[in-house]
């Protein structure tokens, strides 16, 4: 087709390049902020004080310390529990499970059932983390409901389970998202390929395991990589729950970088963590874009 | 043809308008909620004075001084900020904040601040912001609880084991948290003031600025000393070795509502906080009866540990202020308001009413005042008491020992911890502004 632009605009540079300025700004945005982490990461730049107006260059100072001091690897762990428990385990699974299961059942039950997971998704994660302390708190719902009536003395879940309660909690809230990537990715699995299956005689099972999962495969890429990435720099649920605690029982990455930037007020360090959050969140989606990809 | 005038008009259009969006005229404040009372008197009176609208961004108390010290630096804090004190030199450092000295000169009632104070809101020997109040430290405890553990009272603790003790009395009695001792860094300055600073002060001798987080006359943060590891030491006994205070209260999702709320519900045995718990241990804007609170608590001085040639009790003082933002677009409207708000009458009442201890001697030398027997009590304290070392890097320091209590909550040894906090004050301050007292 003859290109139909107007000759005046096609000609004219300037309003060329003012149609162009907000993707330019766009990317610019993104680009200053991580620049911006990236280039403060090797100062000592400070919140408040003098080093905030005159910071200096500090080389790989704040690197080093990641490994020489502590904090970083004990919040890198417990990250990695959380975000395999919750998102992985959790998460994933359930919502797999839940999808296959509900897609035979009756179009009422799954409604219900749709609309409870949902609920917890779109709770605000401040409300979340007043509801989950007020359950799980030595005189909150499961002591007076479950312990208490069974004749044990009550149990203040927050304070001893501190980390397996934050990542039921993520679970419960983060379940609706795989569930409804799930459902959608299992009705795109054609009936046919799943009757020839089951006229070749595969159990309920191989049909699953051997048959569906196989097509769905780029679609639980595309969810670990969503899920894996908005878990790892997860902060407000854990840090209205707990602040990291008790100790540092819960003090994930997220919460660890906030402390440190906020509450210390050393931004060069806290970049410094971001940055290294940046690279272990690329390498993991380097891992599930590969598996993305069509097998040979 | 048409076409090329209509863009050209559009775009100058456009242009225009987001250039030229009127700055609005009206003064904003940020504070915390525990202040409402006193501040929103002043805006009511400022307003209806001057007929300008105030934006009133009020925040709870958890988290704010994150915030404060992050909108100052984005820029995009209010006109007037509430600060808590030991803020304010470091914000004046970074030069956030605008310094008062000419715009307070010609206002009749500046004279009356005490000198002490502004000290404490200056930076090179210029005043930054006008405190609001300042406070004392000691040990609030139920009263029933007491009585079930079988402790007598007035309760009088002479040193640290006698708290253990009667730490240990009330968890025995069944009481869940005997000894809220603020720890982490969730509860931030808390941790720093109403128990570490507390403890630190009368664990050893005040000679050379042993019993401190900075040796003054040099201006350097101690990196070890025999003061810091009984601290940390007091700190292993109460949450880990002795077990005589769950951790959670401390990362509660609203700390100041769970430790109201475990009062209410008669499981707190102890608590290390300050004077403003008169009334905030209910509610800081609308207390209960002087009869029916003193029918529930009483309160002891903080003693010293007991080794010998410490302080029989301690105290530290702080406090909050009001500052103006540099970048405020109208500076005198904003001190405008800070003097409304100030202004006597007030001031006067909401110091009186929520038993804040007076910064200004026209509010503090008044008969109301002196009548007051909460007040006459808690100055007596005051007058034995110090401040925090509110030279820039406080606020950093302040956030390592947090973080220290903190790795302790965690099980880390007393050396572990202490070696960790040496190192983090050298990378911060460097070798030279860190030492050591064996």
């Amino acid at each position: 087709m003859k290109n139909q632009a107007n000759p005046w605009l096609t000609s004219n540079l300037f309003v060329l390049g003012l149609g162009l300025l907000p993707a330019a700004i766009l990317i610019g945005a993104l680009l200053y902020f991580t620049a911006w982490a990236f280039a403060f990461s090797f100062t000592d730049l400070a919140l408040v004080g003098r080093k905030s107006v005159e910071w200096s260059w500090v080389g790989l100072q704040n690197f080093e310390r990641l490994f020489t001091r502590r904090g970083f690897l004990e919040s890198l762990w417990t990250t990695v529990i959380f975000v395999f428990f919750s998102a992985i385990v959790g998460q994933s699974v359930l919502g797999f499970l839940l999808a296959a299961l509900l897609r035979g059942t009756q179009s009422t039950i799954r409604s219900v059932v749709e609309v409870c997971i949902m609920l917890g998704w779109l709770l605000p994660d401040i409300v979340a983390a007043f509801l989950w302390s007020a359950t799980t708190s030595q005189t909150g719902l499961i002591n007076q409901l479950i312990i208490v009536p069974l004749g044990f003395p009550p149990i203040n879940f927050i304070n001893e389970y501190a980390l397996p309660i934050v990542t039921i909690a993520n679970i419960w809230k983060g379940t609706a998202w795989s569930y409804l990537l799930f459902s959608a990715a299992l009705d795109s699995v054609s009936r046919e390929v799943v009757e020839a299956a089951k006229v070749d005689g595969a159990t309920p099972f191989q049909r699953i395991w051997l048959v569906q999962l196989p097509i769905i495969r780029p679609h639980i890429a595309t969810n670990m990589l969503f899920i894996t990435i908005w878990t790892f720099t997860y902060f407000p649920l854990i840090f209205a729950m707990t602040g990291g605690g008790p100790g540092g029982q819960t003090q994930v990455l997220a919460v660890f970088l906030y402390n440190q930037s906020f509450s210390r007020g050393n931004l060069g360090f806290g970049s410094a963590i971001s940055v290294a959050m940046l690279i272990i969140v690329g390498l993991l989606s380097l891992v599930y874009l590969r598996m993305l990809r069509e097998p040979k | 043809m048409l076409k090329k005038g209509f863009l050209t008009t559009v775009a100058a259009v456009s242009l225009m308008a987001a250039a030229a969006i009127p700055a609005k005229a009206e003064v904003s404040i940020m504070y915390i909620e525990a202040f409402g009372a006193l501040i929103e008197g002043g805006i009511a009176d400022f307003e209806a004075e001057t007929g300008e609208t105030v934006n009133a961004i009020k925040l709870p108390g958890q988290g704010y001084d994150q915030r404060i010290a992050l909108d100052l630096a984005a820029g995009t804090a209010a006109d007037v900020n509430l600060v808590d004190s030991f803020m304010v030199s470091e914000l004046a450092a970074a030069g956030y904040l605008e310094p008062l000295g000419t715009l307070a000169a010609p206002w009749d009632q500046y004279q009356y601040y005490l000198p002490g104070l502004l000290e404490v809101a200056s930076y090179q020997g210029e005043v930054y912001a006008l405190p609001t109040d300042t406070d004392v430290r000691m040990l609030w405890y139920d009263l029933s609880n007491f009585e079930k553990a079988g402790i007598a009272t007035p309760w009088q603790p002479k040193n640290w084991a006698d708290i253990l003790d009667a730490a240990t009395k009330l968890k025995e009695a069944g009481v869940q948290y005997p000894f809220q001792l603020p720890a982490g860094i969730k509860q931030g300055e808390a941790t720093t003031m109403q128990g570490f600073y507390m403890a630190l002060l009368g664990a050893d001798v005040p000679e050379g600025d042993r019993n401190r987080l900075l040796k003054r006359d040099t201006n350097q943060w101690i990196g070890d000393s025999p003061a810091l590891r009984r601290v940390f030491d007091l700190y292993h006994q109460v949450y880990v070795e002795q077990e005589l205070n769950p951790a959670d209260l401390n990362y509660a999702t609203d700390i100041g509502a769970a430790v109201r709320q475990a009062l209410a519900d008669d499981k707190l045995g102890i608590l290390a906080s300050g004077s403003w718990e008169d009334a905030c241990l209910w509610d800081c804007n609308n207390p209960p009866s002087r009869e029916d609170r003193d029918a529930q608590v009483a309160w002891t001085p903080f003693p010293g540990s007991g080794e010998p040639g410490t302080m029989a009790a301690t105290n530290i003082s702080g406090g909050w202020t009001l500052g103006i933002n540099a970048n405020a677009a109208d500076k005198e409207m904003a001190f405008k308001l800070i003097t409304t708000i100030f202004d006597e009458d007030n001031f006067k009442e909401w110091t009186l009413a929520n038993h804040r201890m007076g910064v200004r001697t026209d509010i503090s030398e008044s008969a109301e005042y002196t009548a007051d027997p909460f007040l006459a009590e808690a100055t007596k304290l005051a007058a034995e008491t110090t401040g925090r070392d509110t030279i820039p890097g406080y606020q950093t320091v302040s956030a390592l020992v947090q973080q220290a209590t903190s790795d302790l909550l965690d099980g880390a040894s007393v050396d572990e911890v202490a070696q960790s906090y040496h190192d983090a004050l050298v990378d911060e301050f460097g070798e030279e502004n860190v030492i050591t007292y064996e």
